[in-house]
């Protein structure tokens, strides 16, 4: 307590050292007063009275610095006093200051914000309990590449599994319910088993979760609801549990309230959670004794590892694929169990990876510059530095000196690099895309600070130290230039790598840019401009009859026909050329010519129930035959029209029209194509073009099932101008009804802010990393030429044109800008590889790129030598003789 | 610098914490002179040690200083003992006492 108080009285005695020290001189002075007056009183003489008072003092000097060192902390004194003079020196030499800082800040401030991006992706838990030992379990087909398993083996594989402590599962996917009160939603809900929630290790905060009984099928109507429902719809209203809400026309009760930012295991976000009330009779009798097809999520018992789990379950897998699936299709399914980390974010990882290791290369040459930087300043200082050590500064103070600076260079470095990373992670989330799982939820937070911190440390350290170990040299003292010609191979060394790490960088994000060109200017085969969608979510327990639906889209169209500007309205269940498309496998297509295809062959088509004006709305043209017409819709015949890709693998070498396709989903009926349209793009914007079949959208019922289907609208007005007008319309059949109105144009954008993305952060970081080379190099050229003055004056003396001056110093640059690209040309050959899957349309060894890229850097590498050596090539061998 | 300074100045404080608990507010020099005295002219002291120590004292809250005037109408500062100080005195003389007689024991073994 009193030792306490006694360094925070030391602490405070920091600040305002001028008064307390004037103070204690001042109460000298009155002892040495008294003490001589008590001698002149014992009868010495005034002088000799003095000389003994301060005798028996020891020394005013000495009691003052005794007196000093007892007010004061001493080492902080110290301290301090270090960083004024690095201070101060900073100010002297600010262009240093900056280029470290900054450097320095763009280097910790990028790092921060893709590990803040990536870290959930990579490293962080999932938020549930235990989740490294959560797997996603169940078969897999080429139409369907996420595990689902059906109901009507789920009971099998429950009772005979052994590798798992639980399983449980939830619908396929979240579903649209009403919420009807004094104001309704569209909110959505997705069923889930009892033991859904605790195989997760979630409880909800308020009520509890189902219990087995609600989850029986004729069990009560019981819901949990979101924070998010209870917090906006219900204004966090306490009284909440067992309140009766009305839900899709149904009285539920309300038993809990799911956790804030609860997330189901398939990185959706439902608003309302219900018991599935899976029955096994009933599974083992719908959809034709498959059972409804289902996620199911599993907790591996304590030891075993997902390969052991793979093996125990192969058995019951093949039984099931024995029993369940006729021959034909066996070959085309398989189990998959996999981590729920891999299942959630899958597609991402590996560019997780390469964003990653991109910004950890542009740290590496942020941290070699701000070491070349220090070195620099370090060999021009070495004078003084030697002269403070003749003086008596120990090694121990130099060395203090040095990290001092280094330390206050990397505080900096680190507040800038996390004002930056704020700002560049709010750029990310605004341009990332949506297939990103948690971006948006990225922040930084405590442990990404604390990293930042440490390796702005770790970089003080590396640079600090490595200039402040080497003994000053009493040669230094002389006047002549040091002769650092240590200092100068390390330095070239580190702007090599730095040119060599830059290429690697350049030439990754060559190749992206050059990819993503190719998909921003590919051939869509449709026309997006002018083209509006509209999705509407009609309510299902309204229009809960196939024939009110249809009636209300043909309304609908009715309606939206009469708008002036409008050039045709479609009514489809998907649009190319990607998200959610319906298909099948080739091998359910037969024809006369074949009735029996080989099962599981072909790959997948991409299948399209559309009204005749979807090739005019898309501006698809018709190659041969015909589209659809308006008098088909209401004729008994079914047809269909085919991509050119399907028309010439179906009927090689044939006239495919007039020809009948018995689709195996639609049960024995034959289709006869009447028209064979060109290829549209169709499987997202990087894929391959899959084959299509267009079924007609007839208005009779049967043809209305399934997925809502969305309405097409080409317009030659404006779409700012037409989507309020639709809105209207759509209005004025029914106001209640939620519409969803995009431009396909911004469809597209969406589907390519992926590549975009990366694009752009890839990008950024290859600009970021060439400055900072560029940066580098020419700093150490500037030094090497300015170390070369007095040789330079010498050449010149002795007849040297300016030249051959400039020559020399290029000589230099030229050296360091081969070596360092050669090498990073021949990493950049060998890792482009990894970015293969991001590319489309160039290969990873593309010569354009990476002549491109090589030229850029050349360029630029050329102009920064260039400026230090007709600094040198202007030397005056008048005053470079005279620095001798 | 070692152990013997620390002993000394240890008892130096616990002397001069003493000495202006029986003679109330004191300047430096007097307190000084009067530790002297009381020592029967014993201790030579250095009279420079003695203002460390008393800083050290004050910033541990034993004791406060203030400007005032001397006997012989000289600005001097004055130091007084505070409450924390009285109980100071206590537990240290407990203590030296403590420390004397376990000493004392075996430099006169009975």
């Amino acid at each position: 307590m009193n030792h306490l108080r006694a360094f925070w009285m030391r602490l405070i005695g920091l600040v305002r050292p001028g008064r307390a020290e004037a103070d204690f001189a001042a109460e000298l002075e009155s002892h040495i007063a008294m003490h001589t007056e008590d001698g002149i009183r014992a009868g010495l003489s005034p002088e000799e009275s003095r000389r003994k008072a301060l005798i028996q003092l020891g020394g005013v000097e000495q009691a003052r610095q005794a007196y000093r060192q007892r007010r004061t902390l001493p080492w902080l004194e110290g301290v301090l006093r270090d960083i004024r003079y690095a201070l101060r020196g900073f100010c002297r030499d600010r262009v240093f200051a900056l280029t470290a800082i900054v450097t320095l800040a763009l280097g910790i401030g990028a790092t921060t914000a893709v590990v803040s991006v990536v870290d959930r992706i990579l490293f962080r838990a999932l938020p549930y309990a235990n989740a490294d030992r959560i797997v996603s379990i169940g078969l897999v087909q080429s139409l369907e590449q996420e595990e689902f398993i059906m109901g009507g083996f789920y009971f099998d594989w429950l009772d005979h599994q052994r590798p798992f402590a639980a399983l449980a599962s939830q619908g396929t996917m979240l579903h649209a319910c009403d919420l009807v009160e004094a104001n309704p939603q569209q909110l959505n809900c997705i069923p889930v088993q009892a033991g859904f929630l605790p195989l997760l290790g979630i409880s909800p905060v308020l009520g509890r979760n189902f219990s087995p009984d609600e989850d029986r099928s004729n069990g009560p109507s019981v819901a949990l609801i979101s924070y998010g429902v209870w917090l906006n719809h219900y204004n966090r209203d306490p009284h909440i549990l067992n309140r009766l809400i009305d839900l899709d026309g149904k009285p539920t009760r309300v038993i809990g309230v799911l956790p804030k930012g609860f997330e189901l295991p398939t990185v959706e976000t439902p608003d309302v959670m219900l018991p599935m009330k899976l029955d096994r009779a009933v599974q083992n009798k719908v959809n034709g004794g498959f059972g409804e097809p289902m996620r199911t999520f599993a907790r591996l018992k304590p030891g075993v590892s997902i390969a052991q789990a793979r093996t125990e379950m192969e058995p019951l897998f093949l039984h099931t694929r024995q029993i369940f699936l006729p021959p034909p299709l066996r070959n085309d399914f398989h189990m998959s169990i996999r981590s729920l980390r891999d299942r959630e974010t899958q597609g991402v990882q590996l560019a997780a990876w390469v964003l990653l290791c991109a910004v950890l290369v542009v740290l590496l040459i942020a941290c070699a510059n701000v070491a070349g930087l220090m070195m620099a300043r370090s060999a021009a200082r070495e004078r003084e530095m030697a002269v403070r050590w003749a003086l008596g500064a120990s090694r121990g103070r130099l060395i203090r000196q040095s990290l001092t600076e280094a330390f206050l260079l990397s505080v900096a470095g680190a507040a800038a690099g996390l004002a930056l990373a704020e700002g560049l992670l709010r750029v990310f989330i605004a341009i990332a895309p949506a297939s990103i799982p948690f971006l948006g939820k990225a922040n930084l937070d405590l442990r990404v600070a604390l990293f930042t911190v440490a390796i702005s440390l770790l970089c003080g350290a590396f640079f600090g130290l490595a200039p402040a170990l080497e003994k000053p040299r009493s040669i230094a003292l002389a006047a002549r230039a040091g002769n650092s010609s240590r200092h100068a191979i390390l330095r070239r060394g580190l702007v090599a790598g730095q040119i060599a790490c830059s290429l690697i960088l350049l030439s990754g994000a060559g190749l992206l840019v050059r990819s993503f060109q190719n998909i921003e200017e590919q051939n869509l085969g449709i026309r997006t401009k002018g083209v509006v969608t509209a999705q509407i979510a009609l309510p299902r327990f309204r229009y809960n009859t196939g024939q009110e639906q249809m009636d209300y889209y043909l309304r609908a169209e009715t309606a939206l026909r009469r708008l002036p500007g409008i050039r045709a309205v479609a009514i489809t269940d998907s649009v190319p050329p990607g998200g959610w498309q319906d298909g099948y496998r080739y091998s359910d297509l037969a024809t006369e010519e074949n009735p029996h295809p080989t099962p599981g062959t072909g790959g997948t088509v991409v299948n399209r129930r559309v009204t005749p004006d979807y090739f005019r709305a898309l501006d698809i043209p018709i190659v041969r035959g015909r589209g659809f017409s308006e008098q088909d819709r209401t004729s008994a015949q079914s047809l269909v029209v085919l991509s050119r890709l399907l028309a010439a693998r179906l009927f090689p070498g044939e006239d495919p029209l007039g020809k009948r396709i018995q689709p195996g989903i639609y049960k024995g009926a034959w289709f006869t194509v009447v028209g064979v349209a060109d290829n549209v793009k169709n499987s997202g914007l990087t894929e391959q073009n899959e084959p299509e079949i267009y079924f007609l959208r007839r208005s009779v019922v049967n043809d209305w099932g399934g997925r809502a289907p969305m309405m097409v609208i080409d317009s030659t007005l404006p779409p700012d101008t037409v989507m309020p007008w639709v809105r209207l319309q759509i209005a004025s059949l029914d106001p209640t009804v939620p519409v969803e109105m995009k431009t396909l144009n911004r469809t597209i954008r969406s589907l390519a802010s992926r590549p975009r993305f990366e694009t752009a952060l890839l990008g950024f970081f290859a600009v970021t990393g060439l400055a900072m080379a560029v940066i580098g190099l020419y700093g150490v050229i500037a030094f090497l030429a300015t170390q070369r003055t007095q040789e330079i004056g010498i050449r010149m003396a002795l007849g040297a044109s300016r030249l051959e001056i400039l020559r020399l110093i290029l000589r230099e640059g030229v050296r360091l800008v081969a070596v360092g690209g050669g090498m990073g040309l021949a990493a950049a050959f060998a890792l482009s590889r990894l970015l293969k899957t991001f590319l489309y349309g160039v290969g990873p060894h593309d010569p354009l790129s990476f002549v491109a890229v090589t030229l850029l850097l050349a360029l630029v590498a050329l102009v920064a030598t260039l400026i230090p050596a007709r600094a040198a090539m202007k030397t005056d061998p008048m005053t470079a003789l005279r620095c001798e | 610098m070692g152990e013997k300074t620390d002993i000394w100045q240890g008892t130096l404080a616990l002397m001069a914490l003493k000495t202006l608990e029986t003679m109330g507010p004191q300047h430096g020099y007097g307190l000084a002179r009067r530790i002297e005295q009381t020592s029967g002219d014993q201790l030579q002291l250095n009279y420079g040690t003695l203002y460390p120590a008393l800083l050290r004292l004050e910033q541990a809250g034993y004791i406060r200083s203030r400007w005032g005037v001397s006997e012989n109408n000289r600005r001097a500062k004055f130091y007084e003992l505070t409450k924390a100080g009285q109980r100071k005195i206590r537990k240290a003389a407990a203590e030296w006492e403590q420390t004397t007689e376990i000493l004392a024991r075996f430099l006169s073994p009975a």
